[in-house]
Parts: C-alpha cells; structure tokens; sequence
C-alpha cells in the first residue's frame, strides 16, 4: 500500500509550484479582482508546458501523464493552483478533454486535443440554466428550422466560457439529451459576465440564439454517461483545487495568529483558538482524504468509484467553507478588509458550494447507493 | 498511489482452514450478552471460558505478535486478527497494554516471565493509571511506591481500570521520586492478589460493570517488578498509550453499518424513513465521514511504513472515529422514533436494545485513552508547534 504521491508526481508540484512562486500569483490576481477578464491566456499557454492540461489526453493527440493515474497527477496539480486561487479553467477544461478523449469522433479528437493539450485551445462546460448537475434543468435544446439544425436557449455559471475556445453543450434533443461541441465563433452565441461573489473566476450566462450546429459536433455515447463521468472528474478537480486553497489559508492562518499579540500573549497560545485550529486541521486532513482516495478510485475504475467521487462531493465543498469562515473569523478585523486575502477563500469556497453537484446532491448518490448495496 | 493490500501466497490456504477448522472447534460458547466495545464478562464461568479458548489458541501456535519477541511472519498475522476477529469472542484477555512497555523497557526476565502468560491467558492484566485526581493531568498522580529495602511500599487510589475485577497483575504507575510532574513517575508489575489491593467494580452510565476502582493500602512491590529505571514511568506510560491511541479508533471503516435498516425498517411521517430526504441527507454525510475515515487510515499505514507519521496523525484518527461513532449512534436513536428510547429487556426495543448500549457506551470513547480536548491539545501543541498551556499553580 502505497497511499501517497510518487517521487514523478512530487516533481510534477514543484515544477508548477516554482511556475506559481516566482510570478507571485495570488498578487498577481489581485490586480484582476475587478477587471472583465482574469484569465491571461498567454500564461494559460504556459501551463498547458506544465502538463494542466494534457494529463487525461492520449499521447498521439499531443497529451501524456506523469503515472498511470493521469487524474492523481491532475489531483497534484488541482492543489498547487487552488493554493493561489488560480483563475483558470483547469476544471472545465480537463474536463472537456476527457469527454472528448473517451466520447469523441476521431475527427472531433484530431479538432480539439492537441490545442487542448498545449494550453492553446481553452474550454468550458455549458451544463445548464441554473448552473446545477440536474440534466433536467438544461436550459438549452435543439431545434430544427428549414435552414439546419440550431441551438436555442441559456445556460448559465459557465466557469471560463469568456476565454472558451470551444463549449460543451448539453441540449435537448427530440430523442433526448445530447452533447455537443460548439466553437465560441459561432453565429448567435452571446455572452454576459455574472456578477458573482467569487472574484477569483469569471462564469457567463451564454445564451443561444439560432446557434447552427451539424450532426458532426455531436458527441458519441449516451448523453447521461457523458454528463456523469464528467460531474466525476469535476468533483474531484474541483475538490483537489479547494485542499490546496484549504492549505495555504490554514498555514497563514496559523503563523498569523502565532505572532499577532494580544494580552500579552500570542493569541494561538489561547486554548480557545488552539482547539478550533485543531479541529480545522482535522477538517483539512478529511478533505485530503476523501479528495485522494476518490482521485485513486475513479483513476482505477474501483467498484466503489462513485461513492467514493460522492463522499469527497459530500465533504469537501462544506470543509472547505468552514476552513475559509474560520480562518476569516480567526484574523480578526484584519480579515474583513478588502486587502486580506481571505475574503478571497470565503468568496470562493460558498461559490464552490453549488457547483458540478452540490454537498446534497453527492449525500443523496452515497445514500442511493449504500441503499442498494 | 495505491491501497492494495499484498494479496495472501496460496501456501497460506492450509493455514487458514486450519485456524478456521480450530476456531469452529474451540470457540467457547458464553453465557455473557456481548456489547459493542471493550467490555468485561460478568459471570466467573466465562473468564474460564475464555482464559480456556486462548489458551488453545496460544497452545496451537497462534500467537499475536504484540506477546512474541521473536520474528512473526505477517500474513499469519493478518490471517489470525482477521479470522479471530470474524468469531466474534474476544481473544485478547484483559488490557494488554503493558506489553509494548515490557519490550521496550523490560528485563529480559521479565519480557520471559510475562509475555508468554499474558498471551496464553494465564495472566490477565489490567491498567492502573488513571486516578480521581488524575486524569487528563495524569502526570500530577499521587498514588506512591515508597522504597524500603528491596521493594516498594504502594499507597493510592486508581480508577478506570477495565477488566481490574478479573485481573492477575496491574500495570501500575507510582510517584517514586521526591519531583513533581511526570519525572517523579515509574512503572511496575503489581500483583493483583497481593494484599491491600482491593477490587471495586464500578457501574457505568452503560448499566454494565466495564470499568474498576482499585484502591492500593500498603501493597508491596518487589524492586524486581519496576519496568525501566525508577522515573522513567512516564516515557513508558507514553510509549505505551500511543499504541492504545491507535487502537481505540482503529475500528472498521463500518461503523455506519446497520443504519440502512434501521431507516428501511422504521417509520417517519407516515412512510418508510429511508425515504424521507433529511433522513437520507444525514444518512449521505455519515456514510462520507466513515468512508473517510478508511481512506485516513490508508494515508497513516502509508506514513507509518514510510516512517514520516505526523504528531497529530493518532489524535486526528481517535477524534474523527469517536465522534463519528456517537454521531452515529444518536443518528440510530433518533431513527426509531419514540422507540428509540426503549432499551435492552423490553419487548419493544430493536435489536434487544444493541443501538441503546452503543449510543450509552459511545461516551466512553470520546473521553477514554485521552480524552478528545486533551487530543485537540495534542494536534495543536506537538502537531503545529504552538504554545503549551501552562500549568496552574497547585
């Protein structure tokens, strides 16, 4: 048993915890907090060097991994770019990799992966109006008029569609759901930045308006298994984002209330504050937890691949939460300003909350499936 | 990354069936209603039941590695824990504890003459550490062992010693050095039918007998029986509650077992509670934490091996499994609605009152082997390096 990353994998976190450092990110975002754009594609581009998004793209598509595990290497990586509050669209676009890598035609494979690969090519995922896994709030569908067939419709909380090269669109059809992929060029696609409490990331509201589509943009593979595998990968990305977020905060937090002086004394050597600091510990080390052991189990294809994505879905959006709330709560007056970093955790952490399945939408897969076993 | 477990060589499988074969033969039928935890026979006639089946075992070649001082072979191990396990009748008699102290510390004499016993069942052993006074400060312990001659003069009270009313030696710590604090401590062997040990058995909030007083009035120690040298009682003490750390939460990763059922087979709000959505969002957050847990006992098996295990690693494990667990058992409670509330001996209580006992019983983990705010200071003292709290004045 060998639950820890390998020697490969701790390589892979210095290289691009080295690439983060030395630009400074996190002050580097700062400068970004209200500007329309957040995401510099050029460093994208950079990334894409370091492997962010090539780890679950085939070789011969120019992608490769650092194990046989490409969603443990990627798990990495979520960390180092969660520790700075990364913009990027490493979810969305890792995850419409991986669809396009296991569900795409080969001619959509040769369009997409390679530029996807080398961090040239961004994507994002239009999943539906309210921005919920639920295929049934899909706010787009398919529609046939004399001219071809188009998509109508919105979808919104679409992470990084305002650098998208290329959506994945989830539409009605009228023989059910389906998958497509849709350049951001086309004709009738709008977008509008939603003013959102997370000031980390931009998400859009797209809407399509008579956007024409071919058969050929169309993903193989039943609709729902497409969707679900891409909830999974997303939950986990999304979960290994939030625990190195969940590291960075909880060290800050510790060596500030180590040298802020109150009564004489340094505020960490209250019981009081010592004990909610071991309690965030544990809360932080069962996020890890969960967050590996379910990167491991859909990696390898364990049976329990599902309750395990499930359990780091049930527990990691609300640890992380309260690791930001506190950690908040802790600095005291100084962490309600605008220039702490903090706020920026606790913004991202109740963002995170609704997105690729919310806590309760995970609890009840755990209990649907631990009903039937 | 990976959590395969090596998978058993084929040569094991005579092993196997032949422990199984031993087990089916041997295992000793119990008059005692067996509970959830650590807990104690009642009736004379089952500890020789037991002492019986282990020492069958032990005479068979099935020893645990924790009572050999010679090399055990590791998936004979695994195969004894797990197949032993499986019978359901404890097959470690007493509180072992002293063990790892013995190996450590121990003359070899000593390790020679206790050991073996204490794996046969021919010794049972209890732990006297804890006093009234003493217990999450348990370096401030006042029960001392005066040194006249060769051998020790003992004068104290000790409480929450498990198996104390069937035990033969006592893993005793004493105050033998004119020092306060835990450089004043050491360890011994203590006869448990020496005179002046007097046995009290106390009854706890379970309603079961699980736990002693033992009160120590002029008992004589020979200063052959010390374990290490005079004051070094609390490095063994610590060595040796570490190993009980470790233990106390290293139950299954099923604690959540059960709860299904419960839900399937009870009522809410007129229809099956399985199918009401707060049951089954509580029931969702349960099942993550348990699942959890394995996955940290995965990541400290791994730290262990690699030899880079975190001060707050044993801490961390004992607060997530023993809170979980009480979660758990007033989860089962509330499940069964107002029959949750009728115990064992009704004729309506579920399961005979099982959920009950372990909802009372999940008390004593939260607070036993260091209880969870004294692992909270443990986890933020030795695991993220801050302040000690300081003593009071006494």
């Amino acid at each position: 048993m060998e639950f820890a990353f390998s020697e490969d994998q701790d390589l892979l976190r210095s290289s691009t915890r080295r690439f983060l450092d030395d630009r400074d990110a996190l002050r580097e975002l700062r400068s970004t907090l209200e500007a329309p754009e957040v995401v510099d594609r050029h460093l994208w581009q950079k990334g894409g060097e370091l492997g962010w998004t090539s780890m679950l793209i085939p070789p011969d598509h120019g992608g490769g991994s650092v194990s046989t595990q490409p969603l443990v290497d990627l798990v990495v990586l979520g960390e180092e770019l969660g520790r700075v509050l990364h913009p990027g669209p490493f979810v969305p676009t890792n995850v419409v990799a991986d669809v396009i890598t296991r569900h795409g035609t080969e001619a959509q494979r040769a369009e997409w992966l390679s530029g996807l690969a080398q961090g040239s090519v961004l994507a994002a995922w239009c999943a539906s109006a309210d921005g919920s896994i639920e295929m049934g709030e899909c706010g787009v569908a398919l529609t046939e008029t004399p001219e071809g067939s188009a998509l109508n419709g919105v979808a919104r909380f679409v992470h990084g569609a305002t650098v998208a090269d290329v959506l994945l669109v989830l539409a009605t059809t009228q023989t059910g759901a389906a998958y497509f992929l849709v350049p951001t060029t086309s004709p009738g696609l709008s977008l509008r930045t939603q003013g959102t409490l997370d000031l980390t990331r931009r998400f859009a509201e797209v809407t399509f308006n008579q956007v024409p589509v071919a058969l050929d943009q169309m993903l193989t593979g039943p609709a729902i298994a497409v969707h679900q595998r891409a909830v999974d990968v997303a939950t986990v990305l999304q979960s290994a984002e939030a625990v190195g977020a969940a590291d960075h905060l909880f060290d800050a937090t510790v060596a500030y209330l180590s040298v802020r002086t109150q009564f004489g004394r340094t505020i960490a050597s209250f019981q009081a504050i010592k004990h909610r600091l071991a309690n965030l510990l544990v809360v932080r080390e069962g996020m890890r937890a969960a967050t590996h052991f379910a990167a491991l189990a859909l990696s390898d294809g364990f049976d329990d691949a599902p309750a395990a994505v499930s359990t780091a879905g049930s527990y990691v959006p609300d640890g992380f939460a309260r690791i930001c709330g506190e950690s908040l709560q802790l600095h005291g007056g100084i962490g309600f300003t605008w220039e702490h970093d903090v706020h920026l955790f606790v913004r991202r952490a109740f963002t995170n909350k609704g997105l690729y399945g919310d806590p309760g939408w995970h609890r009840e897969r755990l209990c649907a499936i631990e009903a039937v076993a | 990354m990976d959590v395969t477990v090596p998978e058993l060589p084929d040569r094991y499988e005579t092993f196997t069936a032949e422990l199984r074969a031993f087990i089916a033969a041997h295992r000793p039928a119990l008059q005692w209603k067996q509970r959830a935890g650590l807990r104690v026979p009642e009736h004379e006639a089952d500890v020789q039941a037991l002492r019986n089946w282990v020492r069958a075992l032990d005479d068979a070649g099935y020893r645990l590695k924790r009572f050999s001082l010679d090399e055990t072979d590791p998936y004979e191990q695994r195969i004894i824990t797990r197949e032993l396990g499986r019978a359901g009748v404890p097959y470690i008699l007493g509180n072992p504890l002293v063990s790892g102290a013995l190996k450590a510390f121990g003359t070899e004499d000593q390790q020679r003459h206790y050991l073996a016993p204490m794996a046969r069942g021919d010794h049972i052993w209890t732990q006297l550490f804890s006093e009234p006074d003493a217990g999450s400060d348990l370096a401030s312990l006042g029960t001392t062992a005066r040194l006249e001659g060769d051998q020790y003069i003992v004068n104290g009270q000790k409480v929450w010693s498990t198996w104390a009313q069937w035990a033969d030696y006592g893993y005793l710590l004493a105050r033998t050095e004119p020092v306060s604090g835990p450089r004043g401590i050491s360890a011994f062997i203590l006869d448990m039918h020496a005179p002046g040990v007097d046995v009290r058995p106390l009854r706890e909030m379970t309603g079961t007998t699980d736990f002693n007083e033992v009160f120590l009035n002029d008992v004589v120690i020979p200063v052959s029986n010390l374990i290490g040298t005079a004051g070094n009682g609390w490095v063994a003490a610590q060595t040796s509650l570490l190993t009980e750390r470790e233990g106390v939460g290293g139950g299954s990763g099923t604690v959540t077992d059960g709860l299904v059922d419960l839900a399937r087979s009870h009522r809410r709000r007129g229809r099956a509670a399985i199918e009401d959505d707060a049951v089954r969002q509580e029931l969702g957050a349960l099942v993550a934490r348990a699942r959890i847990f394995s996955a940290l006992g995965y990541r400290v098996a791994t730290k262990a091996a690699a030899g880079t295990i975190d001060a707050w690693d044993a801490p961390l494990t004992k607060i997530w499994y023993s809170e979980l667990n009480l979660e758990v058992a007033e989860f089962a409670l509330a499940l069964q609605g107002n029959r949750g509330a009728l115990v064992e001996g009704d004729l309506g209580a579920f399961e005979d009152g099982k959920w009950q006992d372990r909802f009372l019983y999940a008390r004593a983990l939260t607070i036993a082997g260091g209880s969870n705010e004294i692992m909270r200071n443990v986890i933020a003292e030795r695991g993220l390096g801050l302040p000690r709290e300081p003593r009071g004045e006494k």
